[in-house]
């Protein structure tokens, strides 16, 4: 290891990062984090281990089946990497503990593929002013966009609320896993005091064509979620406060 | 063989993917996966493509577990100096009963190949070898941020008219594994038949986070279309 990676390191195993879901985004993004020095990550996932997790989670196996998913990929989190701490709270991620949760942590990485949850981390993040890294899938489309707050837009300046209830969505477990990977990738960047890869701007991957659109995420006057926000209350660079 | 109920629903959600369905998992249950490399490129490979489905998978690697080996999500800190082969085929078997998983001999007869090899030179001899056996092949290796992975169907221009030459820098954390796991995509586009079309090759760029494609070109002299 350089000495470069060596302070790298050393600075990251200070910080703690919230990973809203611990399924086929959410694990290789906590596999990311663990594996850059990351000290502490809060795995927030209530849910159980189902049959379909087992095409593609990095941090399961068939012995697990119906156990708790926020536990068990916990447990082979730590047996990889020994010294990271990984705290996975009884409950969810929902209007009672989010405002709790996302004030204890450094960055707020939104993995749950779960639109009403998205909003709901995109909004508590924004008032307490902490950098969200979220990622999303579709098919065969990744979507990934950092939010800062007061510097860049958010998720309601982009989709105002969630979509209408639509047709269940197929996903390939690498896929999403590539998806999971730069989702933590940028965590790290960010947590470094790098600029994001995707702050301010939407990355849209199409696998099969690899076709990778940027699309502008700015400030949207009246936003509900971030318009009251100054502008300077938030640099662009090394927005993980 | 047709695939049990079992199977079905682990893979439901593969294959409600457009252009996937029924079909598209016995395309991915009937191939014979040729993976060369266990480390921190190769690891997410390999275990994408199990929990995949795929029908088998050898894996093919002479090295020990090292102090890095949880890089590659496949090894703990106790595995240290074990044979990554060995220790890799028993993760991947407790991923899925679905999966065949044996180590790579000469007589396997594999119908695509993964190379993820750690050196660059073994990587091209790996690819050669698959380019020669007429397998289609994905080649990937992690460089700094990000890296490569190059899609060699039969017929498409080499790994080496495709790859870019120079200098690669170690891989930063998390690269690997992301680069690794965008083989496994390709691999099963590959599969799948999903790609733009027959011996079209392709090279994916990963920098600083950003995936770019392009079609891959034959360099004027090389004689990789005389093969066929």
């Amino acid at each position: 290891m350089s000495a470069k990676n060596a302070v790298t390191m050393s600075s990251l195993r200070g910080k703690t990062v919230l990973v809203i879901g611990a399924g086929s985004l959410g694990g290789p993004a906590a596999l990311t984090l663990a594996s850059a020095g990351v000290g502490r990550i809060v795995l927030v996932d209530p849910g159980a281990v189902e049959t379909s997790d087992l095409a593609g989670h990095p941090l399961l196996v068939e012995a697990d089946l119906a156990q708790p998913r926020g536990a068990t990929a916990a447990r082979r989190l730590t047996r990889l990497f020994p010294g990271i701490d990984v705290e996975v709270p009884a409950g969810g991620f929902d209007a009672g503990s989010a405002t709790g949760f996302v004030a204890s942590a450094d960055l707020v990485v939104e993995a749950s593929s779960h639109f009403p949850t998205m909003f709901l981390a995109n909004d508590s993040s924004a008032a307490a002013g902490k950098t969200l890294a979220h990622g999303s899938l579709l098919n065969f489309t990744v979507q990934l966009l950092t939010v800062v707050p007061g510097a860049t837009g958010c998720l309601r300046c982009l989709f105002e609320g969630p979509p209408p209830p639509g047709p269940e969505a197929g996903a390939l477990g690498p896929l999403a896993g590539f998806a999971g990977n730069l989702l933590g990738a940028e965590a790290v960047r960010l947590l470094e005091g790098l600029p994001g890869a995707y702050a301010g701007r939407l990355l849209v991957h199409e696998a099969r064509s690899v076709r990778s659109r940027s699309v502008p995420v700015r400030r949207r006057p009246g936003c509900s979620a971030c318009g009251a926000i100054l502008a300077d209350r938030a640099p662009l660079a090394g927005g993980a406060s | 063989m047709s695939p049990t109920s079992a199977e079905d629903a682990r893979f439901a959600h593969q294959q409600l993917l457009p252009g996937v369905g029924p079909a598209g998992q016995q395309l991915i249950r009937d191939a014979r996966i040729h993976v060369v490399g266990a480390g921190a490129v190769a690891g997410p490979a390999l275990l994408y493509l199990t929990q995949a489905g795929v029908g088998t998978i050898y894996v093919d690697d002479g090295g020990n577990v090292n102090d890095q080996g949880a890089g590659s999500w496949l090894f703990t800190p106790d595995q240290v100096g074990q044979p990554r082969l060995f220790a890799a085929i028993e993760v991947l078997r407790a991923a899925s009963s679905f999966v065949r998983v044996r180590a790579y001999a000469t007589d396997t007869e594999p119908t695509a190949t993964v190379v993820c090899a750690e050196r660059e030179p073994v990587a091209r001899k790996a690819a050669e070898r698959a380019r020669l056996g007429g397998l289609p092949h994905v080649v990937a290796l992690a460089s700094g941020d990000g890296g490569e992975v190059v899609v060699v169907p039969p017929g498409a221009p080499c790994y080496g008219c495709a790859s870019r030459p120079g200098a690669r820098l170690p891989p930063r954390s998390g690269a690997a594994a992301a680069i690794g796991t965008l083989a496994a995509v390709e691999l099963l586009l590959v599969v799948l038949r999903l790609l733009p079309g027959k011996a079209i090759g392709r090279r994916i760029d990963v920098a600083d986070g950003w995936p770019s494609v392009r079609l891959t070109a034959r360099t004027p002299g090389c004689d990789c279309h005389n093969v066929y």
